[in-house]
């Protein structure tokens, strides 16, 4: 303790110094923060996901059609406890510069929300299955276009319908949140039978079937029960969980793992090397000062120890400073990669690596500092 | 001209002196190399991408789709097809033969080599079995119309599984062996090509993406836009090729030089405070030798130039060894960050702009140390020790 204020005056012996050197490193974990938090986040996006929903597609690819005829097999299948079809196809309102638009046609028979990671309130779930042509729009693309319920909505699509068509208009019953960030935001959830019965093509055939099982304990031996059923026939399937298709989608963007790791090793080199040349021009300017330390009793040791606590306060402050700034600047670097946040194993390790970075840039100066010989030091005066 | 002389020589001597403040020179030139380093090699991605992507474009040939919609959801009917055989300015091949294509694209599954991760891309149909330049086979035949049969590009082979010559690709429940391997110049993306009619009816689809048209002369696109705008019947827009190329790269270079320049900012602001800390210990370290100017009549305006010229001269080995760096890296390097395989390209149009960047930081970085330069008081600086 009472070395505290010691310390205190070494790092402000040059003010100027210490404030560069410190929003140095605050910038560089700044960077390291939102660079690190959105490769662990993009990991801990996946683990959120659930493994106990599964998706039945084709085992040739996963959006390539099966048979509709497929829904009772499954559904025969012990620890199978909701199945679900799920027919996949997408349009743009408007003008196609607004983007797509996802219409989820879903079979609204049963209690087939357990099978969805959507949140739809009771009177919305209602009104979709009481009427043919309604629709529930995820919220974030209701707010988008500012469709209101009851507004009735035209979407251009390539399915044609049985007239030639190929704009399906439908009614805005209501809303829903999907609790699955990788599920994108812009999509409107529709009634499978209507659908089904109003295209000219592919009738009777569907992307994929979801599945809630009974017991999440039995999900993969009910997963590997479904394919075996199908095994060798003419829609042979596969059976996956939202978390091992988020793998999937996550190990795309591998190279990217490799760039944000390159970034990162780059600005902490470079941060090493600007720190230990500040240090060890400090402990050279201090020579005198630091002589004078230990001819009043200060051992080797205790100055050794001053100069790395010094190192080593100054870096984690900047550091903690750094992190903190990168925790407000995350949501918006969040945006390119949706619904994650930043794990706060994230700042552990950003604070640790600065303590290794000022404890390595410490350690030639302070060892120089501790081997001082006083008669030499003092004479430089 | 005294002004300009006083700078020339502080600025000589300056230099000189720096062998003797290694450590503060060194933590420039590292921090700026980093910096350039970082910003170039990820400009590179950009370069690379785009230079992929324009390399197999013609000027002569354009492209039709859907009103209003991009290749993916274009839906062509075989009538708008025939209607657009007979439009204007449509070149011949030798034989006599309309240069016309008609494409389609459909969706399918492939697994990296090696990891067996799983990957989307496209089939794409064409009505064309020849292989123009740059593309050309290298390996066994092309397609035969009508049968399913695929060839694929060497990139394929490379980094994906089940493309060797002799494989069957499963789609749609039916078998396609792969007949024979072509390239495409450089690029490094995998494409699979088949007929467009058999593709067409595999996937019970009625309609093309896309009609790809050579035309006699790039001066006769406005002829045949014209000519194709006026048919009633067509509910479809042309683009040239290069345009529509640049439309669809757009979006995707705008957020990557966002990120690119971001990231490169943030790494020249922390190196920027990295060497105004160096600047400021080497003008300390010359006190006396400022003092002694000012004394002997050098101007402070002088002093700051020289200042100013030197830390841009200490920043700029850093940006060519940075552009050296990631030219000796990465340069050439297949990556595939996005879905697709691409060559990271370091242009010197990029070493440029890292020379600029470094510039910029060595100026601003300067400010601060050279106003302190040239305000060293001259009296406490002399009688000092």
């Amino acid at each position: 303790m009472k070395f505290l204020p010691l310390i205190w005056s070494g790092i402000w012996r040059k003010p100027g110094r210490t404030i560069l050197i410190f929003l140095q490193v605050s910038v560089a974990f700044a960077l390291f923060g939102v660079l690190q938090g959105l490769r662990t986040g993009v990991e801990h996006a996946v683990d959120a996901q659930r493994a106990d929903l599964l998706l039945v597609h084709s085992r040739e690819a996963f959006f390539y059609s099966l048979p509709l005829g497929l829904l009772e097999q499954i559904r025969s299948i012990p620890g199978v406890k909701v199945a679900v079809p799920v027919e996949l196809s997408g349009g743009y309102y408007q003008k196609p510069e607004n983007g797509g638009v996802g219409m989820v046609a879903v079979g609204t028979d049963g209690d087939w929300t357990a099978a969805f990671t959507f949140n739809i309130a009771p009177q919305y779930l209602a009104a979709l299955v009481g009427s043919r042509t309604a629709a529930l729009a995820q919220d974030l693309t209701a707010e988008k276009y500012g469709w209101k319920i009851g507004d009735h909505i035209p979407l251009v699509t390539r399915t044609p319908q049985k007239d030639g068509s190929t704009t399906w208009a439908f009614d805005l019953v209501g809303t829903f949140t999907d609790s699955d960030a990788g599920g994108g935001n812009s999509k409107i959830l529709i009634n499978f039978a209507y659908y089904d019965q109003a295209r000219a093509t592919e009738t009777g055939t569907v992307n994929h079937f979801n599945v809630a099982v009974t017991d999440p304990r039995l999900a993969v031996p009910v997963a590997d029960a479904i394919d075996r059923r199908f095994a060798n026939s003419s829609h042979e399937t596969k059976t996956e969980s939202l978390r091992e298709l988020a793998q999937v989608q996550v190990q795309r963007i591998g190279d990217l793992d490799f760039l944000i790791r390159a970034v990162v090793s780059a600005v902490l080199a470079a941060l090493l090397f600007a720190t230990a040349t500040m240090m060890m021009q400090s402990v050279r300017e201090r020579t005198p000062e630091l002589a004078v330390l230990k001819t009043i009793g200060f051992t080797d040791r205790t100055v050794f120890l001053l100069i790395l606590v010094e190192a080593v306060t100054v870096c984690v402050a900047a550091a903690a400073v750094g992190l903190a700034l990168a925790l407000i600047a995350f949501p918006f670097a969040a945006r390119l990669v949706l619904g994650i946040a930043m794990p706060k194993v994230t700042i552990a390790i950003g604070l640790a690596l600065a303590a290794a970075v000022a404890l390595m840039s410490a350690a030639v100066p302070a060892t120089r500092a501790a081997r001082l010989r006083l008669a030499s030091a003092l004479a430089e005066r | 001209m005294n002004f300009v002389r006083q700078s020339l020589a502080l600025l000589r001597m300056n230099l000189e002196g720096e062998r003797a403040r290694i450590g503060s020179v060194l933590t420039i030139v590292i921090g700026v190399t980093c910096t350039v380093a970082v910003l170039v090699s990820m400009l590179a991605m950009g370069t690379g991408a785009h230079r992929q992507a324009v390399a197999g474009v013609r000027d002569d040939e354009v492209v039709i789709h859907s009103q209003g919609a991009q290749i993916v959801q274009s839906n062509i009917s075989r009538d708008e097809l025939v209607t657009v055989r007979d439009l204007p300015g449509i070149a011949r091949d030798s034989d006599g033969q309309l240069e016309v294509n008609a494409e389609v694209m459909a969706p399918i599954e492939g697994r990296w080599r090696g990891t067996g991760r799983r990957v989307f891309f496209a089939l794409f149909g064409t009505s064309d079995a020849k292989l123009e330049p740059p593309a050309r086979l290298t390996d066994g035949r092309t397609f035969r119309p009508g049968l399913h049969e695929v060839i694929a590009t060497n990139a394929c082979v490379r980094q994906f599984d089940g493309f060797e010559l002799g494989a069957k690709r499963e789609v749609r429940g039916i078998d396609w062996p792969i007949v024979g391997h072509f390239d495409q110049g450089q690029s490094q993306q995998c494409v699979v090509l088949t007929d467009s009619e058999t593709l067409m009816t595999a996937f019970g689809r009625n309609g093309y993406n896309q009609i790809t048209v050579r035309l006699n002369a790039p001066s006769d696109y406005e002829t045949f836009r014209r000519a194709l705008e006026a048919k009633p019947s067509l509910h479809l827009e042309v683009k040239r090729q290069r345009d529509s190329v640049e439309e669809r790269f757009k979006q995707f270079n705008g957020l990557l030089n966002f990120v690119s320049y971001f990231i490169g900012t943030i790494m020249a602001i922390g190196a920027t405070f990295g060497a105004v800390n160096s600047l400021y210990s080497i003008v300390d370290a010359r006190r006396r030798e400022l003092a002694t100017l000012r004394a002997i009549g050098f101007g402070g305006v002088a002093i700051v130039a020289a200042t100013l010229v030197e830390s841009m001269v200490l920043a700029l080995p850093g940006a060519l060894l940075g552009a050296a760096l990631a030219w000796s890296f990465f340069h050439g390097m297949a990556v595939s960050p996005f879905g697709f395989s691409f060559q990271l390209d370091v242009t010197p149009h990029l070493a440029e702009i890292g020379i600029a960047w470094a510039l910029m930081m060595g100026l601003i970085g300067g400010l601060l140390p050279a106003l302190r330069a040239a305000r060293v008081p001259v009296t406490t600086a002399l009688r000092g020790t």
